[in-house]
């Protein structure tokens, strides 16, 4: 890991030399023909592609404030998680991966179910934080949770397989505070228990707040809910 | 009749013989033909997840928007008054057999990595005259798109042939490299990359299933634009269909023509490599 670290590190650095030497140059196009590609590792050509030759509209607003360019910007759980042919990184930054996400999770003080019928809502909903040619108006309707996009959930609706299905998930488990304290983890940021999981990290990128992720709690372990009658 | 009837063996023997050289120069097969054969490979849930549009297939509107292609190329037509028979797909000036399945690869004269619908802005451009602004050129989407009407046939003259991206010039490799970086690049809201759904097979979004991009009979029907998209009711390119994967991902848009979109392209047909392209295709 270090030594791919430092390679990467190493190519980002010429890359970035390589651009500022040129900085001057007015117009991409010379500059493409100034910048030897063959030269280049893939990662550091992977980059420059993504931010300095126009191929995305970066300046573009998005939902959370702010342009684009933030969104293809990596932290650093996705560039640990970002192997080629999606191998699973090293043991230590698999470690490394989750404490990271374990500490950026934020519990509230006492979790409590909230609605099942808005959870459901929001499990269901794939609406939300789409940009390019056609961006969702989050004015017009809250951000959905995407969950039924990989799982199947309840009977109630056909879900999709990229994630365990979640059938009888309270039933299953009961309700204790425990188990709410764990599932809640799970949805703000499941690197923690998972490192380098392909789920989403919910929680952590504000794509559901405290109360809806409490909503999409009472959806799983509501004894009322359609996810428990199976 | 009775004549006929022995015949009919000999009259038959012959066909099949001629089938068989014509098969194999990927001349007569059509497209569901392509992907029947495909499917009893595999017996992927990917191929053969809709078997109404596998009894379409035959007559996909796609076909028409070939035809559609064929008569505009031949015309000649821009402010220069000439038609598209001298734009050099990469196998000479006018060849289009075989030209599409070796994109992207590398043009001398450009000195850049170039998929489809690049080159074909650059002929209708250089060559033509037309401005980038021109609808001819701006209009990309859409079966009435000129732009959708010349990559489908150009495209349908590499249906049944292997995938074979030229990589003999460093910079298509250098390219490609690239865009394997890209394919497993997690980034945005979700954490996507293209590997979180395309890296296993069975996979499925709710109930669409997805193809693996290790399996390069999936893949080659995933990768084979210009397809019909029955929900869309339109042809449409495989830059459409990286937009639409770049929006699923909630990252930014990536627009058409673009080095990284190249770059992506490249790295996907040469996943496929190999496996016969189905062109047109028909896809949900």
């Amino acid at each position: 890991m270090l030594s791919r670290k430092r390679a990467s590190f190493l190519t980002r650095s010429i890359a970035f030399a390589a651009v500022v030497g040129l900085a001057n140059v007015a117009h991409a196009e010379e500059t493409e023909q100034a910048l030897d590609y063959t030269a280049m590792t893939p990662e550091a050509l992977a980059e420059h592609l993504l931010f300095e030759t126009n191929s995305f509209r970066l300046d573009q607003p998005v939902q959370e404030g702010g342009v684009a360019r933030q969104r293809l910007e990596q932290d650093e759980i996705q560039r640990a998680c970002s192997n080629i042919d999606g191998a699973a990184p090293d043991l230590e930054t698999l470690i490394k991966v989750r404490e990271m996400a374990e500490k950026s999770i934020v519990y509230p003080d006492k979790i409590e179910l909230g609605d099942w019928e808005r959870g459901r809502e929001y499990a269901w909903s794939g609406f939300g934080f789409r940009i390019g040619h056609n961006n969702d108006d989050h004015t017009t309707r809250e951000a959905g949770g995407n969950c039924y996009n990989c799982h199947q959930i309840g009977a109630d609706r056909q879900g999709g397989n990229l994630g365990p299905a979640l059938f009888n998930y309270g039933k299953n488990r009961g309700n204790s505070p425990e188990m709410l304290r764990l599932a809640y983890g799970i949805i703000y940021n499941a690197h923690a228990f998972f490192p380098c999981t392909d789920m989403p990290r919910i929680g952590y990128k504000e794509v559901l707040n405290q109360q809806q992720i409490a909503d999409v709690l009472a959806y799983l372990f509501d004894p009322e809910s359609p996810v428990n009658q199976e | 009749m009775k004549r006929v009837l022995h015949a009919l063996p000999l009259a038959a023997g012959a066909i099949a013989l001629c089938l068989g050289t014509l098969a194999h120069s990927g001349e007569l097969q059509s497209p569901t033909a392509v992907l029947q054969d495909l499917l009893e490979k595999t017996n992927s849930l990917y191929l053969g997840q809709s078997e109404q549009n596998l009894m379409m297939m035959d007559d996909n509107p796609s076909l028409w928007t070939v035809e559609d292609g064929e008569e505009l190329f031949h015309t000649a037509r821009g402010p220069n008054n000439i038609s598209l028979e001298e734009c050099d797909f990469g196998k000479g000036p006018g060849v289009l057999k075989g030209a599409y399945i070796e994109l992207p690869r590398y043009f001398a004269d450009t000195k850049k990595v170039m998929d489809l619908e690049t080159r074909l802005v650059h002929c209708m451009t250089t060559l033509q005259g037309f401005s980038s602004d021109d609808p001819e050129v701006k209009q990309r989407h859409g079966s009435d798109s000129d732009m959708m009407k010349l990559q489908t046939y150009i495209a349908a003259q590499s249906n049944g042939m292997p995938w074979d991206p030229q990589l003999d010039h460093p910079m298509a490799k250098a390219m490609l490299d690239a865009g394997e970086a890209l394919f497993f690049r997690r980034a945005g809201t979700l954490d996507f990359s293209c590997n979180t759904c395309h890296g296993d097979t069975d996979k499925r979004i709710r109930a669409s299933v997805l193809p693996n991009v290790n399996s390069p009979e999936e893949w080659s029907k995933a990768i084979s634009w210009p397809a019909f998209r029955v929900g869309h009711q339109h042809t449409r390119s495989s830059q459409h269909r990286l937009r639409g994967c770049y929006w699923q991902m909630r990252q930014p848009g990536v627009i058409a023509g673009s080095e990284a979109s190249i770059a992506l392209l490249a790295y996907w047909t040469d996943r496929a490599r190999g496996a016969p392209a189905i062109l047109p295709d028909m896809k949900r």
